[in-house]
């Protein structure tokens, strides 16, 4: 493995644990019923998704997640438009009611679209693939 | 026993197995080794999470046991730690083969010291690693740093020690001192990471961060980018940012001696054919572009007048290159596949001007160093000619970046005459004579430097309440 190739899977390791970070929170609040990790890590995980939505590169403060491209590949690997729209939802509906008994579902269901992130981001890091010929062509070939 | 919890066992105690012997492993190190303070606090860090992964280990048996419809994930977890583990584990034997006999450690202790000198790098520690890739390497510390910050949510106890950065020297060029001058160019990876990461972010490098939305507004101004495409045209862009800035950090730092050490070590790796210098590709700047902002600081700082009369095929190169126009500079991602050119002239107009401003913001003013070695040389060469380890000729220690850019013309220009000298006109063209003697003389230098950070610490303590007690004893 030469250091570049360390580097850029390092990348999907970085997800693999932010996905694992979210996940491991939202399993203490169904299971344990213990919040005190729930609100930094979803908001955390909110506000980087909402950030992948528009590129930009942040001068004033660090986006925790989907801002390289290792992150957003993967991201787009698991997640459609519409789970992206679907996970922001629950998000905001966890971190707004978590005492409401009906949210624990809504987490639950959370929990299993971040362990799918989590697994993919896993598996690139297994096996990292070249840089996607469509983002080559859109930088070599101005529309 | 629920299904699963079988291969999760076995997973974890693969994973407990692993991290007991790393812990092993760095505790004997510490014990049969001598290291530079910053590995200690590395394998310190290590050696707490490995302590930490194993009680975690048997946390998430008893989770799977109260919560069996968890398995899957949890197995995932435990894959996740080990593949931590496995970036750390490539860090941990270089680590613990730069102990203190197998790297040049005057040279180290002074870039730790200037190290302290620069815009919020103050309590900041370099670990040294001995790679076997012939090239000298930064680790990108960030993703290690962001990734062990999550970890220390699982593992509590284990926190990495802050301000601490990475630098991989070749094996093989260990013990010798010119060419190690490339740390400069690591270290500045280090400090650009730390001011990038910094909270509240510099000044200088916001500034630098809008530069790069503004340029790539300007290159791709027709279409909007995608989220994708655009993170990859700003990683292009930060890697060349990166490049840039470490070469003027390291020259602000060591002057002139870091450019003939550049040109040196790209030499030695083959990068300096006649068509390679103008190429751009998506990890570095063209070396001709390089060379250009090279000397163009030290036109700026008052070096390149100050080494005038230095006539070495280094510095020529440096100079011939740095005058090519940038007209002729190239983008290819590959050696065959043409890049967005547009990216580069972006580059080279709005983002190197405001890279220099940070260069300059951030380290320390070096008029003086100028002065020191103009004044200096002399009696350093005069030394060198005569295969003396230079000394100061008043009271006050040599500076080292003196000694340093002194040794380094000496090198470039008199070694013949010095080989002559000692070895006879026999000696001229012998290739193992030659190289001898550029080892005697990088040892000398190297004791030099030695010799002035003891003079330095002694006139530290001289006049101290400990001197006088010491005094008085004797």
């Amino acid at each position: 493995m030469t250091p570049m190739d360390l580097q850029d899977r390092a990348q999907y390791l970085s997800l693999a644990l932010f996905s694992q970070k979210v996940v491991s929170a939202l399993m203490e609040y169904v299971d344990e019923n213990k919040s005190a990790r729930l609100k930094p890590s979803l908001a955390e995980a909110l506000d980087s998704l909402l950030h992948a939505k528009r590129p930009s590169v942040s001068s004033q403060r660090k986006v925790v997640a989907f801002t390289s491209y290792e992150h957003l590949r993967t991201l787009e690997e698991v997640w459609s438009a519409t789970d992206r729209g679907k996970a922001i939802r629950m998000m905001r509906v966890v971190l707004r009611a978590p005492k409401n008994p009906k949210t624990k579902a809504v987490a639950n269901e959370l929990i299993q679209l971040f362990a799918q992130l989590q697994n993919q981001a896993l598996w690139n890091f297994e096996q990292p693939k070249p840089m996607s010929p469509r983002v080559m062509q859109r930088l070599c070939h101005p529309a | 026993m629920p299904s699963g919890l079988a291969d999760l066992l076995h997973d974890a105690a693969v994973l407990h197995r692993f991290v007991d012997f790393i812990e092993e492993y760095c505790k004997e190190q510490e014990r049969s080794q001598t290291y530079v303070d910053a590995s200690g606090l590395f394998f310190q860090y290590v050696e707490k999470l490995a302590a930490g992964i194993k009680q975690e280990l048997g946390r998430e048996i008893e989770r799977a046991q109260r919560f069996p419809s968890r398995l899957p994930i949890l197995r995932s977890n435990i894959w996740t730690l080990k593949n931590y583990l496995r970036l750390l584990h490539a860090l941990i034997k270089p680590a613990a083969d730069a102990h203190t006999l197998t790297i040049p450690a005057p040279l180290i202790e002074l870039a730790a010291h200037q190290l302290q000198q620069v815009e919020r790098m103050k309590n900041s520690c370099v670990v040294i690693l001995l790679t076997s890739e012939f090239m000298y390497f930064q680790r990108p510390h960030t993703d290690i740093k962001d990734q062990a910050r999550i970890v220390e949510t699982f593992i509590p106890k284990a926190s990495f020690p802050p301000k601490l950065g990475f630098i991989e020297l070749p094996y093989s060029q260990g013990p010798s001192f010119f060419t190690n001058l490339a740390i400069y160019h690591e270290i500045g990876h280090f400090v650009y990471e730390e001011l990038s990461n910094s909270d509240p972010p510099h000044r200088h490098i916001a500034a630098l961060k809008s530069a790069i939305v503004r340029s790539l507004n300007k290159a791709f101004r027709k279409r909007s980018l995608d989220p994708e495409t655009f993170a990859v045209a700003a990683k292009i862009l930060g890697n060349w940012i990166q490049e840039i800035f470490c070469d003027l950090f390291a020259i602000r730092l060591v002057g002139p001696a870091f450019s003939f050490a550049f040109v040196e070590m790209l030499g030695m790796l083959g990068f300096l054919s006649e068509k390679a210098t103008v190429i751009f590709n998506p990890t570095h700047p063209a070396t001709a572009c390089r060379f250009a902002e090279h000397v163009r600081m030290l036109q700026n700082d008052s070096w390149w007048n100050a080494i005038a009369n230095i006539d070495a095929g280094q510095k020529k190169l440096l100079e011939r290159l740095s005058n090519l126009p940038q007209s002729g500079y190239k983008f290819y991602w590959d050696e065959s596949t043409p890049g967005p050119q547009s990216l580069v002239q972006v580059f080279l107009d709005v983002v190197v001007p405001a890279i220099r401003k940070l260069v300059r913001q951030v380290t320390p003013e070096n008029v003086t160093a100028v002065r020191r070695f103009e004044k200096a040389r002399g009696s350093i060469e005069d030394c060198l000619r005569v295969g003396v380890v230079p000394h100061p000729t008043s009271s006050s220690p040599l500076d080292p970046v003196s000694i340093i850019n002194s040794a380094f013309c000496f090198y470039l220009t008199a070694l013949p005459e010095v080989v002559k000298r000692f070895e006879g006109a026999d000696a001229e063209n012998d290739v193992a004579v030659h190289s001898l003697w550029t080892k005697r003389l990088e040892m000398w230098t190297m004791k030099a430097i030695e010799d002035s950070q003891i003079q330095d610490r002694f006139r530290g303590v001289r006049g101290t309440a400990l001197w006088s007690s010491l005094e008085k004893k004797s």
